[in-house]
């Protein structure tokens, strides 16, 4: 188990966000920073996914051999594509499970699902080949993407470090200028979270993890940064608050570079993040001692933020569920809220207790078994 | 049934304008299930396929291109995000929004549902976009269900305030399902239309719209 960390801490907590947000009309949402946000928890979500993926291939010893690098990342990204096959499979199941229990037809049409009960001979290639996705599911497949990126990201980085940041700009504003994105199929359509813009994020998450280029120089400069990034921030929460939002008829050719689009991640919602980020980079040691427990929970959330992510996932389903089931009233809410939560952090400490039978000895575990359960 | 049953004429000022001097209008059907056309045999029974052929019937010489942007199962606030990016990307001159029966089952709170609304219908004003409001259909199961007319009644209120234009599904359907017991207008779930569904359903909002177009030069000058 890794020490407690900012990392860790900011993820958990991007993980709680995202299973608040992913049931809609849950009393606490208004409650999420999105309410004076440009931008959201999937942002930062990604940021700190590139971050990571430095710190997994940078250990402390010698730097991995390019082969076990590729193998090391490329192994993440079918962990990761296993783990979206199996929460999209679960999903279904529960929508297929619920519409038989309550009686309601129309949950087998709930957030896109209808292609796999109504044209299942193409949606089960979709969904392989992640071409289907089900409404809030869709963070996972983008992940995917990424990852399997991210052995070219990290060679590139190793071999020919001044070509990173350039090449994945030039991605991101072709992208943007031309208005390309994966298609979706057989439910015609894009992607939600579309990795061609959004591979700038995790790259960028990635290089500012460095000890040196961008990572260092935001370091240094960090008081200034964060000067810079007050304004920004304060936009972000006067654009959410008012609802403004850019006029596609005014804004110049390329639209996409000046509105406010989560698919693309326009501008104004990246320079938000970066802003939102180097704004309350540091605040993790300020808070700590004052919450050591809610600090310690977010970190063990953080820590095993896959298993989190995917449990989070099927519980906000869950959620949705019950609501659709229960009329919402805040005392339920705040049950879904307290449930979730704390299956969350028993999914993150399972995760980990298995970890650690692992490491000891099995004659060592099996002593240690009633102690611990 | 009564025209104004169905809807009540609300101006479309920027198609009306448009069709002046242009003949080719493009039209952003979004939307969920109703919109994807669940239910129907085929794309070609959805509803907006269907409206472009009965406008473009009424328009003579007018050529309406459609974009059917239905995603199934899906609330209005995620419909809202889709619509800025689509109207960015596409300009359309006109967006049918179908909403209103989601909200209604995930219980969405009516002051969100009510903001989301009325933000992004004020939103496509600004930005010269005639917008049509197409409610939550009429459905045997829900006929007791309170939180559902609330929406319903939420989406008549927004359309009032807003003066635009609010397709009336719920009391078109629940004309036809008291006075025409014979004519079955959904499919086997009863909750999705079938085709005969989105064929009225097509037509409802064609004449509504085709009134509304015409509104100001139909109605008789105060004296």
């Amino acid at each position: 188990m890794r020490a407690l960390n900012e990392i860790d801490f900011w993820r958990g907590f991007a993980l709680i966000t995202i299973y608040i947000n992913h049931i809609p009309g849950i009393y606490f949402e208004r409650f999420t920073y999105r309410s004076l946000s440009l931008s959201d928890s999937a942002e930062l979500f990604v940021f700190l996914a590139g971050w990571s993926m430095r710190l997994s291939i940078e250990g402390k010893g010698a730097p991995l051999p390019p082969g076990r690098l590729v193998l090391r990342l490329g192994g993440r990204a079918v962990t990761l594509y296993i783990a979206q096959l199996l929460i999209t499979e679960i999903a279904i199941a529960m929508l297929a499970a619920s519409s038989l229990l309550l009686d309601a037809p129309f949950l087998l049409d709930w957030h896109n699902a209808s292609a796999v009960f109504r044209a299942p001979v193409e949606a089960n290639i979709g969904l392989v080949m992640l071409t289907h996705q089900l409404g809030y599911f869709n963070i996972l497949p983008l992940y995917v993407v990424l990852m399997a990126l991210a052995p070219l990201i990290a060679l590139i980085d190793r071999y020919a470090k001044p070509l990173l940041l350039p090449a994945s700009l030039a991605l991101y504003i072709f992208t943007l200028a031309r208005g390309i994105n994966l298609q979706t199929w057989p439910v015609e359509g894009v992607w939600f979270l579309n990795p061609m813009a959004w591979q700038l994020i995790y790259v960028l998450g990635f290089l500012c993890a460095a000890k040196e280029g961008i990572g260092a120089f935001a370091r240094k400069h960090r008081f200034w940064l964060k000067l810079a990034a007050l304004p920004v921030v304060l936009f972000g929460a006067w654009a959410a608050w008012t609802h403004f939002s850019p006029s596609p008829i005014d804004v110049p050719e390329p639209k996409l570079f000046f509105m406010f689009d989560k698919t693309f991640l326009s501008p104004a919602r990246l320079t938000h993040v970066l802003a939102l980020m180097t704004l309350f980079a540091g605040t993790y040691k300020v808070i700590t001692p004052w919450l050591p427990y809610s600090a310690r929970f977010l970190c063990m959330l953080g820590r095993n933020s896959l298993n989190v992510f995917c449990v989070g996932s099927v519980l906000s389903l869950a959620g949705q569920i019950f609501r659709i089931a229960i009329e919402g009233g805040i005392a339920s809410d705040a049950f879904l809220v307290i449930f979730g939560l704390s299956f969350m952090g028993l999914a993150a400490w399972l995760s980990e207790w298995r970890d650690r039978l692992r490491e000891t000895p099995a004659s060592q575990a099996s002593a240690s078994l009633p102690a611990s359960s | 049934m009564p025209a104004v049953d169905i809807a009540a004429p609300a101006p479309l000022p920027n198609l009306a304008e448009l069709l002046k001097s242009r003949k080719v209008v493009k039209i952003l059907a979004i939307g969920s299930s109703s919109t994807l056309g669940i239910g129907a045999t085929s794309g070609i029974q959805s509803y907006p396929a269907q409206l472009s052929l009965i406008l473009e019937a009424a328009l003579k010489g007018v050529d309406v291109e459609i974009l059917n942007r239905g995603v199934a199962g899906e609330i209005a606030e995620s419909t809202a995000e889709r619509i800025r990016s689509e109207v960015a990307l596409s300009k359309p001159d006109l967006v049918l929004w179908q909403l209103g029966t989601n909200d209604a089952l995930a219980h969405v709170p009516l002051d969100e549902l009510e903001e989301t609304v009325k933000s992004t219908v004020e939103w496509l004003r600004e930005n010269k976009v005639d917008v049509v409001l197409v409610g939550l259909q009429y459905t045997s199961r829900f006929a007791k269900d309170q939180n559902y007319f609330a929406v319903r009644d939420l989406l008549q209120k927004i359309a009032a305030d807003e003066n635009i234009l609010y397709i009336r599904r719920y009391d078109a359907m629940q004309f036809i399902a008291k006075t025409r017991a014979n004519l079955d207008m959904m499919s086997r779930d009863n909750f999705h239309l079938n085709d005969l569904g989105y064929h009225c359903m097509a037509e409802h909002v064609a004449h509504a719209v085709i009134v509304s177009l015409y509104l100001r030069r139909l109605r008789p000058k105060a004296p």
